[in-house]
């Protein structure tokens, strides 16, 4: 599913104290590509990433999806969008405090009419062992790889991550992305992630600098670097 | 491919034990309120359909009459054929017990009004006698006791609800029945015709052989009553849709219909934003999830649906299961209620479906359409919201600034604004549990005061009724005049016309003074002119103007000097029907002698309320203080538990539980104590408002008057559930761990 953003802006607060967060950003992902989001704080990644994840609006600016405009789209249309082409994966893992680690995933094949199959996700995901576990009983690793497998059981099209390793030690945030890594080859889904982590870059297809509200430099990559090796 | 089912669900059991104190709390008193609400209205509507049938069951007769000298059967055979009806004879005798209560005796009855033997059976021998059941019960006499009348004993072979006496008034221009001192009773033949003539009543009850509306029975009845006048020398006609011994039940029955159906709703409504707003405090709690279930693609709908879940099923089980308990125990608090009031029939449970709604279907309709509206305000947020828990208006704001006084009523503050609908729907609880409570604690206190400003004012100790001028040597007996009339809503009014410089009633000089209680009840002013009527001839009216008031409570009266008396009703100089007098007037002929009002035939009526209604106002209290301690409860609880990373944070700052308790407290007390402050005025006003419109609908006016000691009662009592409801939540804070909460912050 191709991804397409023309001149999107986005500012917050009024007069004086108006920011302008996202100031005119156009690009196209590619289907099936990893693509990060790399910049600073405040730089407008996230802010960019949850417009094209619906659940915030550009001032200006059209997203297409598949050639088809997103911004167009009213309230019950964009649940569907994201019910039926995104996963969602957030620093915060915000897994249902009292379901299962299985049941949490279920929560994500539940809005899927084609779901993945639960227990090969749950083995994929080394979490088989734990899928009877509640989330306060998982490491913070455990955790984001619960909230991964809740995003990419409904096989979306896209899976949007936000700093999906911002909480985590380095080891398991290694872990984490190469799950990431693992899930776009095996399902073929477009990855795009926000981070602030530069040394990320090489696993991706493809690196966006975001740089106060505008695209610094975008570079594309012949060949990835698999996650497991890299190094910061 | 098989729809998968909401995998939420499964956290529905999980979510009911670890909040098992909340729902368990709110499930109980539902549970309680629905099966004491169902028991009321199945116990109501089974009764009242026992009443009903009660008229074809028994043959209660469509009316009686009273003649002097008995009708021969030729005059007996002419009425009925002429007049459609089937007569039948009720003779019966007035006799005194030795504690002054009197007993009514009838010949054995087979045609109309015939008996519900409840315990025991007819008399069949001489000297055998049933009584009626309530005053049985009411004077602790049972089956195989002696019982003693007019110095003859008679032995109890049973007790029985008269088809024609279910409310036991002893003369139908009494205000009130009363079943602690009158009686009616059956004995064989030959042991009423040992009572002798003395005081025999020749009455005849019929009954219309075709079926007629009211107002053809009112018509009939006329006509009838003409027909008798004619026939016989009439001292008594009393169709029955005017003997208050028959209808007075029926139109009591379903009174407190209305006040339990707005009892209910009200406080599913005040439930209801309970359930919201500590579920909206779970969906804050909870933001983070819900944001990324939004963002993933979770509808609003199956958001609400899930939170709604729980509220509902809670509410539809303890529906359920409150029928259930209603229909099988709880009824009996009503049927007895009425048992202790009325000498009603033998009744057989029914099923009522407008119970079943008005306690299952509309409750459940409350809750649903109460907990959306609030949730629905919140998940229409946008899920970027959640996901940042910005779900609070303040947090859009300016932060307001408070520098001055101390670190506790700074913090206290916070607490208050941050929960600000939570400590509103607690305001509004407390006013309404305080609205209940003075309702539950208010009436005995009120009917006793009651009999005490009575028996104050009362003008004798002795007000005789003559049925024609007779004289009296007694010395002090003071000569006066009494009639009835109506107001225009057929209302009896006493008027009275007393001598001027009256030693009893010396406020009554040259004007027409009216009881206070009728002044308030109608909302009369001095000025005013009053048109009364006669009962039986409403175009006969009386223009009477008012001059200034008197105190006197027991009744709704006219005090008019006795010449202007004469004037108004044209009667002659020296006329009058009634003696006031400190002395038993023991010289007059007792057949002069219509009746004697004394001290206690003007408390009969708050003492009779008192039997009746005295169980049921301590129920309200109850009711009240176990509203108060939910409120509470739930409320500081979830005020707890939105603050626990708060509470979680100062324990690791090294404040103790009872410290950290106190900070959140703070707020939640000053809130209780102003509420229950605030309720108070609220309270009376509602109550002077709701008690006039009660007291509209019945006859007489009881004062309203709230003990002195009521007031304060209220606020200890409230601060006392409040006390211990914080006693109960230092668990609450205990129980909040400090690593946990730290654990899973975002």
């Amino acid at each position: 599913m191709q991804l397409q953003l023309n001149d999107i802006r986005k500012s917050f607060g009024e007069g004086e104290n108006r920011t302008e967060v996202l100031r005119g950003i156009s690009c196209t992902i590619a289907p099936g590509s990893i693509t990060i989001l790399l910049g600073p704080s405040g730089s407008g990644k996230s802010t960019l990433l949850n417009i094209i994840g619906g659940i915030e609006s550009a001032d200006s600016g059209s997203i297409l999806l598949d050639g088809k405009p997103l911004d167009a789209l009213g309230d019950r249309a964009l649940t569907r969008y994201r019910r039926e082409h995104l996963g969602y994966v957030f620093q915060a893992y915000h897994l249902v405090p009292n379901l299962t680690v299985r049941e949490n995933i279920e929560v994500g094949a539940y809005l899927s009419s084609h779901p993945l199959n639960v227990d090969e996700l749950l083995r994929l995901l080394g979490l088989w062992e734990h899928r009877d576990k509640l989330p306060n009983q998982l490491s913070g690793g455990q955790q984001q790889r619960t909230a991964i497998g809740r995003a990419i059981v409904k096989a979306p099209d896209i899976l949007l991550c936000d700093e999906p390793t911002g909480a985590l030690d380095y080891a398991t945030s290694k872990e984490i992305l190469q799950l990431i890594e693992d899930v776009n080859l095996r399902y073929g889904c477009t990855v795009l992630m926000v981070t602030h982590n530069a040394a990320l870059s090489p696993m991706a297809d493809r690196v966006i600098r975001l740089r106060d509200g505008a695209i610094r430099d975008d570079a594309q990559h012949d060949m990835r670097v698999h996650a497991v090796a890299l190094a910061w | 491919m098989i729809a998968m089912r909401d995998p939420l669900r499964r956290r529905l059991l999980r979510s009911l034990r670890e909040d098992w104190g909340k729902y368990t709390a709110l499930f109980l008193f539902l549970f309680v309120l629905i099966s004491f609400t169902s028991g009321y209205f199945v116990a109501d509507g089974s009764m009242k359909r026992a009443y009903d049938e009660s008229f074809e069951t028994y043959s209660i007769e469509d009316g009686h009459f009273t003649v002097k000298a008995p009708l021969t059967a030729e005059e007996i055979s002419k009425l009925e054929q002429d007049k459609s009806i089937t007569i039948a004879p009720l003779d019966y005798i007035d006799r005194e017990t030795e504690a002054a209560h009197t007993v009514r005796f009838y010949r054995p009855r087979a045609e109309m009004n015939r008996l519900d033997v409840m315990a025991g059976r007819l008399p069949e021998a001489a000297g055998e006698i049933i009584l009626d059941r309530l005053y049985a019960e009411n004077n602790e006499i049972a089956v195989g006791d002696t019982f003693r009348v007019d110095g003859a004993d008679y032995t109890v072979t049973g007790v029985a609800a008269f088809s024609d006496y279910s409310a036991l008034f002893e003369s139908n221009n009494d205000m009130m029945f009363d079943a602690n001192k009158f009686t009616v009773a059956v004995v064989t033949d030959e042991t009423f015709d040992a009572l002798g003539d003395a005081g025999l009543q020749r009455s005849y009850a019929w009954r219309w052989n075709d079926d007629l509306t009211e107002s053809e029975a009112r018509t009939a009845s006329t006509s009838l009553m003409s027909a008798v006048y004619r026939t016989a020398e009439l001292t008594d006609f009393l169709p029955q849709y005017r003997n208050q011994a028959i209808v007075f039940t029926g139109d009591d029955m379903g009174g407190d219909y209305a006040m339990f159906q707005a009892l209910i709703y009200i406080v599913m409504v005040i439930l209801a934003f309970i359930f919201a707003v500590t579920t909206r405090s779970t969906i804050e709690r909870e933001a983070g999830t819900v944001g990324t279930l939004r963002a993933s693609g979770y509808t609003r709908f199956e958001l609400l649906r899930h939170y709604l879940t729980l509220p509902l099923l809670g509410t539809f089980t303890a529906a359920v299961l409150g029928n259930i308990v209603g229909y099988a125990w709880m009824k009996k608090i009503t049927t007895g209620m009425y048992y202790h009031s009325y000498s009603l029939p033998t009744y057989k449970t029914v099923w009522n479906g407008e119970a079943f709604a008005l306690t299952t279907v509309i409750p459940l309709i409350i809750i649903a359409v109460v907990t959306s509206l609030v949730l629905w305000r919140t998940l229409k947020l946008p899920p970027l919201q959640f996901l940042r828990g910005e779900l609070r208006a303040e947090k859009k704001q300016a932060v307001l600034k408070l520098r001055h006084g101390p670190f506790l009523n700074r913090f206290g503050t916070r607490i208050l604004l941050q929960n600000l609908p939570a400590y509103a729907i607690l305001a509004l609880g407390i006013l309404f549990a305080s609205v209940l409570l003075m309702f539950g604690c208010m009436f005995s206190p009120l009917l006793r005061h009651f009999n005490d400003t009575v028996v104050n004012a009362k003008f004798a100790e002795y007000q005789y009724v003559l049925t024609e001028q007779a004289e009296t040597n007694v010395p002090g007996a003071e000569k006066y005049c009494i009639t009835t009339l109506q107001n225009n809503k057929k209302e009896n009014i006493t008027i009275y016309g007393v001598q001027p410089g009256s030693q009893y009633i010396p406020e009554v000089t040259d004007t027409a003074l009216i009881s206070e209680g009728y002044l308030l009840k109608y909302g009369i002013d001095v000025g005013d002119t009053l048109y009364l009527r006669e009962q039986f001839a409403p175009s006969n009216y009386y223009p009477v103007t008012i001059g200034g008031t008197i105190d006197y409570p027991a009744s709704l009266s006219i005090f008019l000097p006795i010449d202007q008396y004469r004037d108004l009703f044209d009667l002659p100089e020296d006329s009058f029907n009634g003696y006031f007098s400190n002395e038993k007037l023991e010289d007059l002929d007792e057949h002069t002698v219509a009746t004697v009002v004394t001290q206690a035939d003007l408390t009969v009526m708050a003492d009779q309320l008192e039997d009746s209604m005295g169980r049921i106002f301590p129920l309200f209290g109850g009711f009240a203080v176990v509203l108060y301690i939910l409120m509470m409860y739930l409320l500081s609880k979830m005020i707890l538990e939105r603050n626990a990373r708060t509470i979680s944070l100062l324990k690791i700052l090294g404040y103790t539980d009872r410290e950290a308790g106190r900070l959140f407290h703070r707020a939640t007390t000053l809130v209780v104590l102003a509420s229950i402050l605030l309720s108070l005025p609220i309270s009376y006003w509602l109550i002077q408002i709701i008690y006039r419109a009660v007291m509209l609908e019945y006859p007489g006016w009881l004062t309203l008057w709230i003990a002195p000691w009521i007031w304060p009662f209220m606020v200890l009592l409230g601060l006392g559930c409040w006390f211990g409801v914080m006693a109960l939540q230092r668990r609450t804070i205990r129980r909040i761990p400090m690593g946990e909460v730290l654990k899973n912050q975002d």
